[in-house]
Formats: C-alpha cells, structure tokens, sequence
C-alpha cells in the first residue's frame, strides 16, 4: 500500500504529542526552578527512558502507546483494559504495511529516538529483523504471569525460542477467498487461480512470505526449507500469470474490500478477514487449497525507544488472561495463540469456538506451514525479487 | 549630508536583495538542499548492511542506466497517461472555463464556486469514491455494457482508462483555472472588433480568442501534465499490475525496496524528462509570459 493523506495525518498527531511531551518538559523544569528539584523529578518520573521503567516493579503508570493494524481489536477492550490498569491508552491503526512501517521507522530506531509507540504487533519476519538489529527490549516475564497461557508451540518457535522479546498476539492461515457467486464453483487448489475464467479478478498478497508460500508448496516445494531455487519457481509463475493479465491486484490487507464488491472473484486472503466478512456476505468462503497453506503470526515487541515499558507488559499480560483474550478473538476471528481457548470462546461467541477457521481441527492445521526463518540476506533477496514482479 | 544620502542610495540598492532574501532562503532550504542530496544519492552506491545500508558517493550513473533500462515501460506509460490526461482536461476545461469567462453573467461566481467544491474534498477519498463508482458490478458498467461501449477487459476499473479518466478528474482544475484567468482578461472590445471587420464567430475564436488565451493553455497544460506523470495514487487505487506508473515505482523502491539510489535516479530521470518536455512545449507555443 501507498502511503496515504491519513499516514500524513498521524505525522501531524505524532508530532502534537512530541510537542506536547515537550512543553510538559518545560513545564517541569519551570517547576525545578520554582519550588525545588525534588518534587519536580518526582512529578517528571514517567519521562524517565525505558532502562528506569524496565526494572519498576510496582503498579504501571502513565500513558501507553500501541501500534497495531487496522480491524485488529475488540470494541470495549482497550476501555476495560484503561479500567482495570488505571493507564491511559494512545491506540494508533498505522501499521498497513511492514515494509513501509520498517521504512518509516529505522532511521529514528537506529539514532535510538521514539517512534511514536511504546508495543507495536508485526509479523514473525519483522519481529526477528528488529531483534537482529538489536532494536527490541526484553520482555520482563515476571511483569507478564499468563504468559503461562500461550501455546507450547509458540513458545517454542525457533524464531524467538521462549519468546524473550516478542509475544505472539493473533494467529492465523494465509490461504484463499473466493465469492461463490463470481466463480459460480468451488475452488480448492492454486490451479483454480489461474482458470482463465477468472482473468483480471485475481488478487494475489504482495509479501513474499504470505503470496509465494502457498504457490511454492503447489509446485511441490516446501516453506520449511526455502531455497532460492524454489522462490524463483514460484515468482516466475507469478510473473507468466500477471503478464497475462490474470493479477488484478498485488494487495496488502486490501484485498477485502474489492472481493466483497465483487471486483475480485479470488484472492489470497487471511482466515479471519474472511470470518469478518462472511458476516455481511455469505457467499464468500476460505479454503485452505489442497497443496497446502501457511500461517502466520503476529507479535506484540516493545522498541527499545519504549516510552512505558511497564506498561507494556502490563497490556501484554491483560491480552494473556484466556477470557479477555476470548473476546479480542470473538472480534477478530483470529486463531488463538492462548492453549485451552475453546471453553472462554464458548462463553462469549459459541458460534466462533465452532468455526474451523477459528479453532482449526487437527487436518486443517497439519496442512498449514509455518516459513522457516530466514537470513537478512535471504529475506531482502526475496523481497527484492518478488518486488520487481509486482510492481516495482 | 553627502554621508547620509550615499548610504541611503547604498541601501536603495540592497533594498530589493533583502526582499528576495526570505523567498530564496526558502528555495535554498526546501528546494536546492533536497535537490542536491537527491542527485547525490542518485549517484551513490549502497553497501554495508542489508536493514541499514551505508550509501557511498562515487558517482556511479550506473544507476541511472539500469533505472531507465529496467522501467522505460513504467516511464512511458506514464507520459502516455499524463499527455493523454492533460488533452482531455484541455478538451473538457476550455468550453467550461470560456462559458464562465463571456456567458455565465451574474452567475459567474456561483459556476467557479461549484467548479472549486469537489476540491473540499481531499484528493484520496475523491479517488477512493471512483472504486465504488466504476465497480465491475456497478450501474456505470452495466450500462455502458449494454451499449458495448465497455473496454477490450470488460470491464472500466482496474483498466487504464480508469487511471486516464482518474488522473483527469483529479487535475483538471489546474486546467481550468489558468484557462479562466486568461479568457477573462481578454477585452469583449477585441472580439466586437474582430465582428466589425466582417470576422465569422469561428474566426474570431481562431484568431482573437485562441491566440490571446495561449498564456493560460500553456500554464494549464504544465499544472496538469507535471503531477500527473509522477502520480501513483490513480495508478494504485484505480490500476492493475498493467498500468502500473513510474510514480508507484519510485514509491516501492523507497519504501519497500528500499534501495534508495535507484528510486533517487528514477526521480531525477523524471525531473529531467519533464523539464526537457515543458522547455521543447513553451518553445513550441512561443508564448513569453511564463519563461
């Protein structure tokens, strides 16, 4: 996606804060000078960088900014959260993009200023460029006690084994959508994307991982152990189709919109969009093509530049307890990255703990694969190769 | 005596520099400095890390030879779709503006206000509001299909007469503002005397009108065709992977890509282009009002 009027329109907030932060400064300097240093250190406590806060073992305190992506929280959440943590939550959606977020931000990560965020939720790709580049904080996990709750499988993950400086916040399958109605068939493999029945009404994702993973395993290749030679293959399709003027789109999160007007008959979509949509659209269906799906995770990290890392892991720790956690995925149709989910999904959305989509069944997981990490010259190769296929 | 009226004659002198000073510091700060460091990236070589590349000045036009090689489709398209959009705008612009100009009487202020409304509007939704406007299930669709006035690909979004027809929509107010301001300043006097000598209405306008409205063509013309080229939100919004246009290329090699030489050569070769094509167009149109 572009950047767009409303990125600049976040610019112009962020810089409000900054602004106000820096009057706030001012004003407790004013006050060191008016009626001595002690009270005003006290008063300017939460200016404090992330090294004093990491180690506060008290209550959190003060504001906390979150980054998450658009449609990615449940009504009522953040207001019950502020209630029971007596913090005060700055909730931004500008996170469409990574690659553009990771644009926006490295140059100020990499002087070490504040990005405007004190906990951001990006993908697992993201989550481990960041931590390479030494860029994330370690998470405190004696502040964070459900994270008892996360699945065993995740914490596990071979790209933050025992999850130190990431916390998974929402799972779920990349396979693909389709609008019944358009199609006028079923549609259950990669094949089906390519019927010529369908010229110019298929979209497919413009990252590597999410757009060329299922293409790879139906050319009877593997995501666990991507080579060069088996990217290729796969972007090399991609480019034949779109010459032919079968791609309509290379799309983020933008496909839904288009699928649900009918513009798109298939695309490549993610399992929750799809739970979302089907709300106001029954003929849209998700299927995982029999080749096989991937899945993906998203992640809670706290920057190094964290204004609040208290905080932080105060919000990491509401979204651990399993019946808050229910109704954030009641809402976002996500797959829970919490064990045990069924009977708390039950309470609050009895039809959601039933969707296969939501609580995938043994068959549908087996057939959904997780990338292998990847080497920062592997992942920028890829990137760069798939780029000049769609569009740049 | 003498003392006091040298420096006043020195400051008479100074005087229009200093008046200048605020509007070329600003050039110099907000135009000359990015303008600089944008060619000297251009020309620069990235190495170092893959996440935080060092860039290394060496004058390496490399860059700009494989920026032209690998994107002279995305180039091209997009002069094609800017001449084509700037032609339209001209086409539609001119009887408006010429109404509001002679006919439009008392009111005049009311045509221009409704010309400006849109304009409240900010540039994303407008174009955003066409996606659901041109939808392939859409009414439009529908009944130009049933007149089979539909494109070869059946259908108008995704299409480039969409970009075309977006990128009209969204700068032809640059074209009809000139236009306006130049038909107006022309004397009602000129035209009732080219009547007098016994001219026909055609070539009153092809002699009198056409010709005195040029200064507002030509600015027109720039004001449309110069952000039209390096557009890339028609292109994004209402394009397919087929009309994809060197503004949307430039974007990803900055912002994904990030490999900031190349998307620093592209933009110069665009600048260049544009420059040489208004130098050959003023010249062509002779007029000097605007160089």
């Amino acid at each position: 996606m572009s950047p767009t009027p409303f990125d600049h329109l976040t610019g112009l907030a962020n810089k409000q804060t900054s602004r106000r932060r820096f009057i706030g400064s001012g004003a407790a300097v004013a006050a060191a000078l008016a009626i001595g240093a002690p009270i005003a250190a006290s008063c300017s406590s939460n200016d404090k960088s992330s090294t004093a806060t990491a180690t506060q073992s008290g209550p959190a305190t003060g504001t906390l900014r979150v980054s998450n992506w658009p449609l990615y929280m449940a009504d009522g959440f953040i207001a019950a959260f502020q209630k029971a943590s007596g913090l005060t939550v700055n909730y931004k959606e500008d996170f469409n993009d990574p690659e553009q977020w990771f644009a926006k931000v490295k140059e100020p990560l990499a002087r070490k200023q504040d990005i405007g965020a004190d906990l951001a939720v990006m993908p697992t790709f993201l989550m481990a460029r960041l931590h390479g580049l030494g860029w994330l904080n370690e998470i405190n996990d004696s502040n964070v006690p459900n994270k008892k709750n996360l699945r065993p499988d995740l914490l596990a993950a071979s790209a933050d084994p025992g999850r130190k400086y990431s916390a998974p916040y929402m799972s779920g399958l990349v396979g693909l959508a389709y609008n019944s109605t358009a199609t006028g068939r079923d549609i259950t493999t990669i094949d089906d994307l390519w019927d010529p029945k369908f010229k110019g009404r298929v979209s497919l994702f413009s990252d590597v991982q999410d757009g060329l993973g299922m293409i790879m395993q139906s050319q009877g290749n593997s995501v666990e152990h991507p080579t060069t030679e088996t990217v290729t293959k796969a972007i090399d399709l991609v480019r034949e189709q779109k010459d032919k003027g079968q791609i309509r789109r290379f799309t983020g999160n933008d496909y839904a919109s288009d699928l649900a007007a009918g513009n798109i008959a298939v695309a490549q979509a993610y399992s929750g969009d799809v739970v979302q949509l089907q709300a106001d659209n029954p003929h849209l269906k998700f299927v995982v093509p029999d080749s096989g799906a991937t899945t993906f995770v998203d992640n809670m990290v706290i920057p190094y530049t964290t204004q609040n890392q208290h905080a932080a892991e105060a919000w990491i720790n509401y979204v651990y307890d399993r019946s808050n956690y229910a109704k954030l995925v009641a809402f976002v149709h996500g797959v829970p990255v919490l064990s045990d989910m069924t009977d708390e999904l039950t309470k609050v959305d009895p039809k959601a703990a039933n969707n296969p989509w939501i609580n995938p069944p043994k068959n549908v997981l087996d057939k959904a694969k997780g990338w292998a990490p990847l080497t920062d010259e592997q992942a920028k190769q890829y990137s760069d190769a798939y780029a000049a296929v769609t569009g740049g | 005596m003498a003392g006091a009226a040298v420096s006043n004659r020195q400051r008479s002198k100074i005087a229009p520099y200093l008046m200048i000073l605020p509007a070329l510091m600003y050039l110099g700060i907000f135009f000359m400095v990015p303008l600089y460091s944008l060619a000297r990236m251009s020309l620069s070589h990235s190495g170092g890390s893959v996440y935080l590349p060092t860039l290394e000045f060496k004058w390496d036009f490399g860059n700009y030879l494989s920026a032209f090689s690998r994107y002279q489709d995305e180039i091209i398209r997009s002069f094609f779709y800017a001449t084509i959009a700037t032609a339209l705008s001209l086409l539609l612009a001119f009887p408006l503006a010429y109404v509001i100009a002679f006919k439009a009487g008392r009111y005049k202020n009311l045509i221009l206000g409704l010309v400006i409304l849109p304009f409240f509007v900010t540039f994303l939704i407008r174009t955003i509001a066409w996606r659901t406007i041109l939808a392939d299930d859409g009414w439009v669709v529908q009944a130009l299909g049933s007149v089979g006035l539909l494109p070869s690909e059946g259908r108008l979004l995704s299409t480039s007469w969409a970009v075309i027809g977006g990128l009209t929509y969204n700068w032809i107010i640059f074209m009809i503002l000139p236009l306006y301001v130049s038909l107006e300043k022309i004397d009602p006097l000129l035209i009732q005397a080219s009547k007098d000598l016994y001219s026909t209405n055609r070539r009153s306008f092809t002699k009198v009108i056409l010709p005195l409205s040029m200064p507002g063509v030509l600015a027109g013309s720039l004001l449309v065709f110069i952000p039209a080229s390096g557009d890339f939100i028609n292109a994004d919004y209402l394009g397919s992977t087929r009309t994809t246009m060197i503004g949307n290329v430039i974007e990803k090699q900055f912002l994904v890509v990030k490999d900031y030489p190349a998307a620093a050569a592209l933009s110069m070769v665009l600048m260049l282009t544009i420059l040489t094509g208004v130098v050959l167009y003023t010249r062509a149109l002779g007029t000097e009002d605007l160089l």
